[in-house]
């Protein structure tokens, strides 16, 4: 195996190099002018730890993964092309109103429930570049208003007179029917031919999203056209600077559905918080290896905590209708749920409780927490750690950043200490204890609402603050046993360096398995298989497009289902490539039911309202090879020996305690060591607090676990 | 026997011989904290650590989100979908103490009355009793909550056979068995034309409903299906609310629970009284108008006295409409106060708890028989109709404080539009399945301008944040309604001022696919606005139901494309249909059955304006008129501005002499107060005008004409005539002329 994968973050570009058995990791500082530069100085460091150059390297790999940012860095910098819509008439309000909601999506729970201060984000898309067209499909798919080719002409051509440079066709009812959508799509490229330089891009809404819901389908359309010029130049740069170096096979890039795809099959929208999702996949592929099969990934960074949730079931977790920045979209994205806790996230004294609050605002990375000293004024949680002890003033970040802790302390008492009368250490206590109960309250939410017992997991902790804070946020919810994985400062770019190459097509239909007004089961499959036959073909045309042989490719067939009219879609693997027997309808009914009451409880399910499958979605991949990560063999190798001390004080002890502080790379496979101790890399530092034992597995793998 | 003796009898005689536990008064008109119990007090002295508490409420509150959650994904009505519920947990003594972050806040102060019914009367009463496993429901208006259409579940949650607390839901589930769909009947002419009537009830046992309770029930609506959904989705998450609080029971024992319910309680009242006191004491009056019952045009007034003193606010309402015996647009006070908490915890404290302690310190002040606090024979499944307006009253006046007050919160703003302008509909869907409800999109009320900036177009309804209006193509695939225009911004459709109300939309429906729908809408506002803008900032306008019948539209779209229109005013003013009935009406549509193809049509109203339209910034106009939001004689003939025909450019010199010679017309125009006040003020309404509430005095009510009064403390209600008797008296009085005429 020869390959390696890159993992673009707001600071660090994270890079995991696989070679011929040997495994490295390295960080370089992110080039936000240049995305290649900080790729290649990360390749560069990666591949000097096995001796060889990038070029060198580069020449020889099998495949190049990528998981960018660059798309969401796009979307906030606004800079994308004139995109305008077409859309059927009377629904040109559609995408300005954002569903009414709009207003409120991306941003915290208290800036949602300010109303006076509602205020929708400047649009993607001026009012002036939607039109309407003539045209009007039921929800059957029949055509209840052809379309008028006159019409459809010159509005098209109005709007590039007017300045679109390019085009979103997003037509009512075109996943049932895209007749429509292909039609305007043949106009335009009558008027403005793709050979020629007038040509526009064009993106149909059903090519993009299969479901139903004309607005999200239209935000994801347009989201796609926004960004597909300075993706697909960014990507493409990226591809002539890796050529340039010798690489001669295809770029792959990570997607948020947990697979990876060449730039032929790969949309913006795809690559949106690819990064996060190769974390949570790699957590996914370790659950396996190491026999953990109930695992919460929690990824703690400056800004945010991630978590997701891997489980023995195999159960797949999507979020069908995602928030990119600020817009509701259309895309079956791997499941994570972010909480506004990070290291930057900002203490505050609470009035009404009398009490600290964190978060969820944030000092993020600019201009930080005050101790950066970059001009940070409030207190944050790093603030807070640094003043406890735990992090090492010259050795933050792999030391470029230097922290100032008069700073943190002058922070912490205007702001906390002047309002409550607390001692700036009790006040740093009390910020530690409310960002870590904020975790566990949001970890504990998550295993539940999907109806597990959050006790019955472990968690996986990674990311820059993950190890620091997992023993509090653990304890918090009753977990008894963390796990820090092999390479956790690059654990998403893992990820990606072990991801398959993976395609989801999903369709919306209207299927009553069981009608509860005629109390009848399904007979009539056809609509059923020949839609899993359409989504089938999809995938093997994305794969065959890559070069994939078609004896490689398998495929999934997972099923939306719903009880009644419920809100709930809860997704379900079938086991069924075609249905053929009524029995194998029961057997859908036995299994949406047994998910549905794991999630709301025994007793809750509701199949005499009738049971519905409401979407059909295929995921076709390819599997390769795997990493091979094992957990640690060596027997018990002692105590690990400890090359200082430092005072640290901790959430819930009165008073100082003295900690042992361990270089990580002196703690050996098989070593533990007993909290209260500090781990230091470069990047993160472990926390192990007292009552707790840290157990060092390979390659960087360690095991915490509750022993008081 | 003495007398004292003679006394007591009788009062046991009364207690052990009732006929009927109807509303209790004690309850409904009380809506001040439960006094604290001995429990509280031993809680509140163990455990007392601020910090601990918080991290105790944000285990309780996370709970409650939770649930909140369940309820959202598993309930089956489409109020349940976008968010018109609450979850929450109730102290022992019924105060509602945590609720959930989304939904609809105004349920924060307005559902411990059921919950302190089951405490008074059903706790020690033998064929009842409170035990572990009980499921009591309701959704009688009269006994808490806001109208019928709305249901909750309690269950009573204990620790060692000691009561704790209440977990539980309620959702606005629309379909109730009314005299017609949908669950919000105006038609409604007593309490008993308003469907399922649930006093609080218990309907379960051991966590599981009573098959013949529930057979009942679904046998009472048209939705069976929706009923049990509905019932099922509560369920399920009261008691994972409850589990919950065991488990945090468990990891911090049972006074931390009860201790952090009591504190969040009074913290939150202490916290309202502390804010009240950065804002000065004054007194501000403010009236609007409902101008319809829903059957019949009218002018129903709501008339507000605010004090504010030191830190209390004392909420005045004497001197408005009587109530109406045979409509459904009265307000059960409890449901008034629920409204006008909403206010200050939506529009001026965002950042509160949501519970009742909320509205702890306010006073509301009412005539007893009153349209805001109704009597219990009255209907009030339209009680939105006369407690939106009292909402409004309130959110016009809180603006003349809050801009000298010492703190805020949030933006000032002028009158968020007020009315539920969707469609109700009813019958058979396309899958032959009799359903009954609301469309969501009854949620994008046009936002009001603010202090600083314009109003957002059609964002929130007044009673909830983050609702949504849906997507069409799933609306579709359920119902058999085809929108033509689903929400589309109207032209001109703002409350004009220096910052504009956002505006509304407008719809336009059909239907398809069915043998038998029919449509009804619920909105006043059709001929006065039913909310205002404020200093100087214009209202939004008034809105008609407009009706295009004998067309069958889609017959058009294949035979005579080029008749098609998009725009109400374009359908209304061109008439493009031949042969078809054109008519415009109030907002009240009582269930009208359709034939496929014709067009019902609707507008969503506007925020109100904010300041001078003639301080409006020229760009900002020329802006709005770029995206065609404004018309050429709106920008000419309101704001005065003057753009380049073909650019759409500021002229500026041209639009500062266009507002120069208006600044001069409106000098001319004005009149010295004391001369408008001569010509403008009568001592009676004028003579013809159905006028209902006081006029100069609010100790006396008019009954809709200026002769028929009654005293403000000796209320008499109000029957109106059928509107189809009236109708018919019409025609016979036409006819009769004809004849005479020969």
């Amino acid at each position: 195996m020869r390959r390696v994968s890159v993992d673009i973050g707001g600071t660090f570009t994270d890079c995991f190099l696989a070679f011929d058995g040997e495994y490295v990791q390295a960080k370089a500082l992110t080039t936000h002018n240049n995305l290649a530069t900080g790729f290649m100085e990360a390749l560069g460091s990666a591949c000097s730890s096995i001796g060889r150059t990038a070029d060198d390297v580069l020449r020889e790999l099998d495949s190049v993964r990528y998981a960018t940012t660059l798309g969401t860095n796009a979307l906030i910098e606004r800079n994308g092309p004139d995109v305008a819509v077409i859309t059927t008439a009377g629904f040109e309000s559609t995408v300005p109103l954002m569903r009414a909601r709009g207003y409120g999506d991306g941003l915290s729970a208290l800036e949602q429930v300010d109303l006076p201060a509602a205020d929708r984000p400047l649009s993607l898309v001026p009012v002036t570049r939607i039109t309407g067209i003539e045209e009007r499909i039921d929800f059957k798919g029949d055509v209840v208003l052809t379309i008028d080719p006159a019409d459809v002409r010159k509005k098209v051509c109005r709007l590039v007179d007017e300045g679109a440079q390019a085009f979103v066709v997003a037509l009512v009812n075109s996943v049932v029917n895209p007749a429509h959508e292909r039609e305007v799509e043949r106009i335009i490229l009558s008027e403005f031919p793709s050979h020629l330089l007038g040509a526009i891009p064009i993106v149909l809404s059903h090519r993009v999203a299969g479901r139903k819901g004309e607005y999200t389908r239209t935000l994801s359309s347009v989201i796609d056209a926004y960004l597909h010029d300075r993706m697909y130049h960014g990507m493409a740069t990226l591809e002539v600077v890796l050529r340039k170096h010798g690489y001669r096979r295809p770029m792959l890039l990570v997607h948020n559905t947990a697979g990876m795809a060449q730039m032929n099959s790969t949309s913006s929208l795809q690559t949106i918080h690819s990064g996060p999702v190769a974390g949570l996949e790699a957590t996914s592929f370790l659950s396996k290896r190491f026999g953990q099969p109930n695992l919460i990934a929690t990824d703690m960074g400056g800004t945010s905590f991630d978590i997701g949730l891997v489980t023995a079931d195999g159960a797949k977790f999507y979020d069908f209708n995602p928030i990119i920045d600020r817009w509701l979209v259309s895309t079956p994205m791997t499941y994570l749920h972010t909480l506004g806790a990070g290291g930057g996230s900002i203490a505050r004294y609470d009035r009404m409780w009398d009490a600290i609050e964190v978060g969820p605002e944030s000092a993020g990375s600019d201009p930080g927490p005050a101790c950066y000293g970059r001009g940070g004024r409030f207190p944050t949680v790093t603030d807070a750690n640094l003043l406890l002890g735990y992090l090492d003033e010259d050795n933050y970040a792999g030391s470029s950043i230097k922290l100032s802790r008069r700073r943190a302390e002058r922070a912490i008492e205007e702001h906390i200490c002047k309002p409550t009368g607390m001692s700036v250490i009790d006040a740093a206590r009390g910020i530690r204890r409310k960002v870590d109960a904020n975790m566990a309250a949001a970890i504990f939410k998550e295993v539940a609402i999907k109806g597990y017992n959050p006790k019955s997991f472990r968690v996986l902790s990674y990311g820059g603050g993950g190890p620091l804070h997992a023993c509090g946020y653990s304890a918090g919810i009753g977990i008894t046993e963390i796990l820090i994985p092999p390479f956790s400062s690059v654990f998403s770019a893992l990820g990606a360096g072990n991801m398959d190459q993976l395609h989801i097509h999903e369709r919306s239909l209207y299927l009553m398995l069981f009608d509860a007004n005629v109390r009848c089961m399904l007979e009539d499959f056809t609509a059923f298989n020949e839609a899993i036959v359409e989504l089938e073909a999809r995938g093997r045309e994305d794969l065959r497009r890559q070069g994939v042989a078609d004896e490689q490719i398998r495929t999934r067939v997972e099923l939306d289902m719903r009880y009644g009219n419920q809100l709930a879609q809860i997704g379900i693997v079938c086991p069924y490539r075609r249905i053929t027997s009524t029995s194998q309808v029961i057997a859908l009914l036995d299994i949406f039911s047994e998910n549905y009451a794991r999630r709301f409880g025994e007793g809750s399910q509701a199949p005499e309202a009738g049971v519905r499958v409401n979407v059909i979605r295929v995921v076709s991949y390819v599997e390769h090879e795997h990493l091979d990560l094992q957990p640690g063999t060596a027997g018990d190798a002692g105590l690990a020996r400890p090359h200082s001390h430092r005072m640290c004080h901790f959430a819930n002890v009165d008073g100082p305690l003295e900690t042992a502080v361990h270089a990580h790379d002196a703690v050996r496979e098989g070593m533990r060591v007993e909290g209260p101790a500090l781990i230091e890399t470069p990047f993160t530092t472990y926390l192990v607090e007292a009552g707790w034992t840290l157990t060092m597995g390979r390659m960087g793998a360690a095991v915490m676990r509750r022993t008081a | 026997m003495s007398a004292n003796e003679e006394k007591s009898l009788v009062e046991k005689f009364l207690q052990e011989n009732v006929l009927f536990l109807g509303p209790d008064p004690e309850i409904m008109n009380n809506h001040r904290l439960a006094p604290e119990t001995p429990e509280e007090t031993v809680a509140l002295a163990k455990f007392a650590v601020a910090d601990e508490l918080n991290l105790v409420r944000h285990k309780l509150l996370t709970a409650c989100n939770e649930s909140f959650d369940m309820v959202e994904q598993m309930g089956a009505a489409p109020g349940a979908k976008w968010g018109d519920l609450i979850s929450g947990v109730w102290t022992a003594s019924g105060d509602l103490a945590l609720s959930s972050m989304g939904g609809v806040l105004l349920f924060s102060v307005l559902t411990q009355h059921p919950v302190k019914f089951i405490l008074k009367y059903w706790a020690d009463d033998p064929t009842v009793g409170i035990r572990e496993g009980d499921i009591f429901v309701h959704n009688d208006a009269r006994y808490g909550n806001i109208h019928n259409t709305d249901q909750s579940l309690v269950i009573p949650v204990f620790h060692e056979g000691r009561l704790i607390c209440f977990t539980g839901a309620v959702v606005h589930e629309g379909e109730n068995g009314a005299t017609e769909p949908g669950g919000m009947p105006s038609k409604a002419e007593s309490p008993f034309d308003e469907g399922l009537k649930m006093s609080p009830i218990k309907v379960g046992e051991n966590y599981t409903f009573r098959r013949d309770l529930m057979t009942f029930l679904q046998n009472s609506v048209r939705e069976p299906k929706l009923q049990l959904e509905g019932m099922k989705s509560k369920l399920y998450a009261a008691m994972r609310m409850k589990s919950r609080i065991e488990e945090t029971i468990a990891e911090y024992g049972v006074e931390a629970v009860t201790a952090c319910l009591r504190r969040t309680l009074t913290d939150t009242a202490e916290e309202v009284r502390r804010r009240l006191r950065t804002w000065p004491d004054g007194k501000i009056r403010q009236t609007v108008f409902a101008d319809g019952t829903l059957r019949e045009n009218c002018l129903v007034k709501i008339c507000l006295e605010m004090t504010k003193k030191d830190d209390g606010l004392t909420l005045d309402f004497r001197g408005s409409s009587p109530e109406f015996l045979n409509r459904a647009n009265n307000t059960v006070l409890a449901s008034a106060k629920g409204m006008l908490a909403q206010e200050f915890l939506t529009f001026v404290w965002p950042d509160l708890p949501r519970n009742q302690a909320v509205f702890e310190p306010m006073t509301v002040i009412t005539d007893a028989g009153s349209v805001l606090n109704c009597s219990p024979g009255a209907p009030n499944a339209q009680s939105m109709m006369t407690f939106f307006p009292s909402f409004t009253a309130a959110q016009l006046a809180v603006p003349k404080l809050l801009y000298s007050a010492g703190e805020r919160s949030t933006d000032i703003i002028a009158g968020w539009y007020n009315m539920i302008v969707t469609f109700i509909y009813g019958g058979l869907n396309q899958y032959g399945e009799l359903v009954g409800n609301v469309c969501a999109d009854l949620n994008g009320m046009g936002g009001a301008a603010r202090a600083n900036r314009d109003g957002e177009h059609s964002v929130a309804p007044i009673f909830a944040p983050m609702a949504d209006i849906g997507e069409q193509e799933l609306i579709e695939e359920e119902v058999p309604m085809m929108k033509i225009v689903p929400n589309r911004v109207m032209k001109d459709n703002q409350g004009f001022g220096k910052y504009r109300g956002g505006h509304g939309y407008q719809q336009i429906a059909t239907m398809k696919d069915t043998s038998m729908w029919g449509f009804m809408c619920c909105a006043i506002g059709s001929k006065f606005p039913s909310s205002h803008g404020i200093f100087g900032g214009y209202s939004p306008g008034t809105y008609p139901l407009c009706k295009v019948r004998g067309v069958n539209v889609f017959e058009v779209m294949q035979e005579r494309r080029d008749l098609l229109r998009y725009t109400i005013e374009d359908i209304m003013n061109e008439r493009p249909f031949e042969g078809a009935r054109y008519s415009t009406h109030h907002m009240g549509l009582q269930l009208e059955f359709a034939q496929p193809g014709e067009l019902y049509m609707i507008t969503q109203g506007a925020g109100g304006g904010y300041g001078d339209v003639l301080e409006r910034a020229p760009e900002d106009v020329a802006d709005d008129f770029r995206d065609g939001l404004v018309s050429p004689r709106v920008v000419a003939d309101i704001y005065h501005v003057v753009l380049d025909e073909k650019s759409g450019a500021v002229l500026a010199d041209a639009t500062a002499a266009a507002r120069r010679a208006e600044r001069e017309a409106r000098k001319k125009r004005g009149k010295p107060y004391d001369q408008f006040v001569k010509e403008w003020v009568t001592a009676l309404p004028p003579e013809g005008l159905p006028y209902y509430g006081s006029w100069s005095d609010r100790a006396v009510i008019h009954r809709g004409t200026p002769h028929d009064t009654c005293p403000g403390d000796a209320i008499v209600s109000v029957m109106m005539p059928d509107p189809k008797d009236v109708r018919i008296a019409e025609l016979e009085r036409e006819l009769a002329a004809r004849e005479l005429a020969g």
